[in-house]
């Protein structure tokens, strides 16, 4: 491993201008020349992820990639992991599982499916089963990929393409979509053969875990594809990433609690 | 899309030859979501729809439309639940105790009695409810205060110097100024789909307290030929990107006022209109315009959009002290203006309501400052110790130590979904331990605390610049609230952006390495003179030197990479209070003459103008007196340790 990568905001301030109008395949570029295997892409296999692992794969075909087994997704995105693992084979892919012992305990205190019960048991269920695995894992990196899009939350129409992630010990977030449109991802992963989950054939419009997404009826909101049983969840907890945004554990820390 | 493009902003044809290329409108269409979400449905209009979206219930809302809330200086409080904060505009930061009383009012029925006063002259209320949001701007605006363009992509707050129409050494009464373009530019739908936000401040204070260098537009006092006015300066900002505003090189005449607004507005217009600067919103404030353009490519703009050619002028340097805190006698004969430190700025509804009551008792007024201060102006001679002793019944002290008044916190992690570590807390917890070490030492120290980037609080042009992060706690693995620490930032006569020195440093260590670093600064002050700044102090020392302070630790330590050079007793103060330098060179003397770069008057006190070992001064090399050795032509080499002792019996 190379050394450790460590930026300020004043730099990275002055990168992301630099690589503000350029296309995700530079900033990818950037990326992996800056951080070489200190960076990883992080993704749960949804159509902006995979189309960032492709750019990634194609500069450096060993990037590593990692993706969080929460033990609670659908089959299709097993079998789905199988057939990227293929198509991207000198890949170096993590799939991270939560703390057993976490889980358990949440289990024994809540039930298996405690999600459906309250807005904080859910939060707690996504904090356990996917944002700590997540969390750990960036601990050990410089950097990391994301698929954010501007367009995907009006609150968040700002970001860079690359930042420093402050959610995240001050490592570097990469956006190479940021200015991308949901049309230009699907037209990148068509031109590139580049393989799409299966539930999004069958509406889905974002894909979690199984108990927690459903597919969504033409012109249904988005957010009726996810925790559709919630009444009074906080805003930008419904959909869109709310983990790379870092809004998740803004959330959780202002709801659950700092020790959550 | 071409019929989409905006009446008004399509005059660029006879500006050809002076812009950059244009991108297309459908580009910025296509990129740029706020964009598109602008021009579907003005965000000012989403005043009248309120009733239906309180009918509708928070959790329906569509996030686009609190978005265009912000216009109304509406945000989410965190976390996302349904409370809001309203961010109300007072021009100048000049309220009347009516005004004053009435805002009060507001915080105790809808915000839990809580307010925060803002770097902009404003105040902010939290804990508003999105049903109570019709009333609670009604009731600011029947107080003759507004929070139309509070946020958004609008001409925020316009600031000033506090002290305007009352300050002895201002150059003429800027408020009349102030008020005209906060009229004209205030909830203007001309002036509310800019690029971004856009910040003014227009002020005559010749010790330009309103921080003109970090502003998007600044019109600066001034006076040509003995007629007052304005220089101009456009481009400064902070965030991720600082860059100090650019002297555009003109003067703008005081007289008539409408002729400054009029420059104002085209200021404004070159850039609201070049399509460069809507493409992406990390590239569309002002500041990159003038990256792009220069400020004399800007100005051929300006004058083009004008008609007309703008008299040469080079803007004036800031003199004299900016704070404006403590008593100072007014301009008009028998009064006093009475600077108050607010910790944080925070400020209960009770006190405001106080503070209102006890002001208007005096017939005086209140003046918010750009250090989350506030100022009490039209102070009777006579009622000065009366007003002094109500403050302090209100918990306003105005004797509190200085650094309270030149200290500034963002809103916090509490209510902020940008921030990632408290700030005004540890501002108070900060300010505390160095009031209780240092005393009122601390005098003219600048303390800035942000919880992010964006640097609210200006962090970035603190002499001490806070900015929270996160790191891992080594011991536990545990996430951990962190603060990067940036050096030797500041304004006016010290313009400059701090230096990131530290990073990542863990909440518990970050005021034992501020202290650190200011008793370190306070000795070397000590030999250097009370002039002797912290920015001083930090433009003296390397990175390392200054890790090495702040971290107790020996710089030698772990890295062996150069001579160690220790010192002891009366030597301590002639090396700004640390005890070792690390140092390069071959040998004794090279050491030496390697720390009088930093240090002259250690060296001087150490050798002879001759070269020679003073009588006043033993060395060592680990153990040895280097006169047993080869004298200063000892050879050392990296990790060994010089060690200079005061000859005890004069030698």
């Amino acid at each position: 491993m190379r050394e450790r990568v460590v930026f300020d905001d004043l730099e990275i301030g002055e990168i992301a201008l630099e690589l503000d109008d350029k296309e995700p395949q530079e900033v990818v570029a950037w990326a992996l020349e800056t951080f070489g295997d200190r960076v990883a892409v992080v993704t749960a296999l949804q159509a902006e992820g995979m189309a960032v692992l492709d750019m990634a794969y194609r500069i450096l075909p060993q990037v590593q990639v990692i993706t969080v087994d929460t033990g609670r997704l659908p089959q299709a995105t097993y079998a789905f992991l199988d057939q990227v693992r293929e198509r991207y084979p000198e890949a170096t892919f993590r799939v991270l599982f939560p703390d057993y012992r976490e889980v358990e305990k949440m289990v024994a205190r809540h039930g298996v499916n405690l999600f459906y019960r309250s807005v904080d048991l859910r939060l707690l269920c996504c904090h356990i089963r996917k944002v700590r695995p997540l969390v750990r894992a960036l601990e050990g990196l410089d950097g990391w990929f994301t698929g954010l899009r501007r367009e995907q939350w009006a609150s968040r129409a700002a970001i860079r393409k690359v930042e420093l992630d402050h959610d995240h010990g001050g490592i570097v977030k990469v956006n190479p979509l940021a200015d991308w449109t949901k049309q230009e991802v699907w037209e990148y992963l068509e031109a590139n053969g580049v393989p799409h989950h299966p539930l999004y054939d069958r509406g889905y419009s974002s894909i979690g875990c199984d108990p927690c997404t459903r597919p969504i009826q033409p012109g249904e909101d988005d957010r009726a594809g996810r925790w559709w049983w919630e009444v009074n969840a906080p805003k930008e907890c419904g959909i869109h990433c709310p983990i790379e945004t870092g809004g998740f554990e803004h959330e959780v820390e202002a709801i659950l609690g700092r020790g959550a | 899309m071409a019929e989409m493009v905006r009446e008004g902003l399509v005059e660029q044809v006879r500006e050809e030859g002076l812009r950059l290329p244009q991108p297309s409108w459908e580009l910025v269409l296509r990129r740029n979501s706020i964009e598109r979400l602008k021009l579907e449905k003005h965000p000012l209009d989403i005043r009248s729809e309120l009733p239906e979206l309180i009918a509708k219930g928070y959790e329906a809302v569509p996030e686009e439309d609190i978005v265009r809330l912000n216009w109304w200086g509406v945000t989410h409080d965190k976390p996302k639940v349904g409370t809001f904060m309203v961010r109300v505009k007072i021009p100048g930061g000049l309220v009347t105790p009516a005004q004053l009383a009435a805002l009060a009012r507001i915080s105790r029925e809808y915000g839990r009695g809580y307010a925060e006063l803002t770097t902009r002259q404003g105040i902010q209320l939290h804990w508003v409810r999105l049903e109570a949001l019709p009333e609670v701007l009604e009731a600011v605006e029947a107080a003759g205060l507004s929070t139309a363009g509070g946020e958004g992509d609008t001409v925020r707050n316009i600031t000033s110097c506090p002290v305007a129409g009352i300050d002895p050494a201002e150059l003429f009464d800027v408020r009349p100024v102030v008020e005209a373009a906060a009229r004209f530019f205030y909830g203007n739908r001309d002036y509310s789909n800019l690029p971004r936000k856009h910040k003014y401040t227009i002020s005559a204070c010749p010790a330009q307290c309103n921080a003109p260098e970090i502003h998007d537009v600044a019109l600066v006092g001034a006076v040509k030929d003995g007629r007052p006015g304005f220089a101009l300066r456009v481009g400064g900002g902070l965030s991720a990107t600082p860059r100090i505003s650019r002297d555009i090189g003109v003067f703008i005449p005081l007289e008539p006022v409408e002729g400054v607004i009029e420059v104002l507005r085209a200021v404004t217009d070159v850039w609201q209109e070049d399509l460069r600067y809507r493409v992406s919103r990390a590239k569309a404030r002002i500041k990159f315009m003038l990256d792009d353009y220069g400020p004399e490519g800007f100005r051929r703009l300006l004058e083009n959009r004008l008609g007309v050619c703008l008299e040469d002028f080079t803007c004036p340097p800031p003199v004299g002290r900016a704070d404006h805190l403590g008593l100072h006698p007014q301009r008009q004969e028998g009064y006093f203006y009475l600077g108050v430190p607010v910790p944080a700025g925070r400020a209960s509804a009770d006190q405001l309501e106080g503070l209102a009551e006890v002001v208007g008792e005096i017939g005086g007024d209140v003046r918010f400052t750009r250090e989350q201060n506030f100022i009490v102006g039209w102070v009777p001679e006579e009622r000065v110790s009366w007003l002094e002793e109500a403050l302090r019944r209100l918990g306003l002290d105005p004797e509190r130590n200085p650094l309270y008044g030149t200290s500034t916190a963002c809103t916090s992690h509490q209510f902020c979904n940008y921030s990632v570590a408290e700030t005004k807390e540890k501002l108070e917890e900060i300010l505390a331990e160095l009031e209780e070490r240092f005393g009122t030492q601390l005098e003219g120290l600048t303390l800035y605390v942000d919880g992010c980037p964006h640097a609210c609080a200006h962090h970035w042009v603190g002499e001490i610049g806070l900015q929270g992060t996160t790191t891992t706690e080594a011991a536990t693995g545990r996430r951990v609230e962190a603060y990067n620490v940036a050096l030797g930032g500041g304004l006016g006569t010290r313009a400059a952006i701090g230096r990131v020195v530290l990073k990542r440093v863990p909440s518990g260590e970050v005021g034992e390495a501020v202290s650190r670093l200011v008793g370190a600064w306070l000795e070397a002050r000590k030999v250097r003179g009370s002039h002797y700044s912290f920015q001083d102090f930090c433009r003296e020392r390397t990175d390392e030197e200054l890790q090495a302070l702040a971290l107790g630790r020996v710089a030698a330590e772990g890295r062996g990479a150069g001579v160690v050079l220790r010192i002891f007793g009366p030597f301590l103060e002639l090396a700004g209070g640390a005890d070792h330098l690390e140092l390069e060179g071959g040998t004794v003397r090279e050491v030496l003459e390697a720390a009088r770069r930093t240090y002259p008057a250690l060296v001087e006190a150490i050798l002879t103008p001759e070269g020679q070992v003073s009588t006043a001064a033993n060395i060592y090399l680990g153990e040895e007196d280097i006169r047993s050795l080869q004298g200063l032509e000892t050879p050392v080499r990296p990790g060994q340790e010089v060690v200079v002792l005061p000859a005890m019996s004069g030698g």
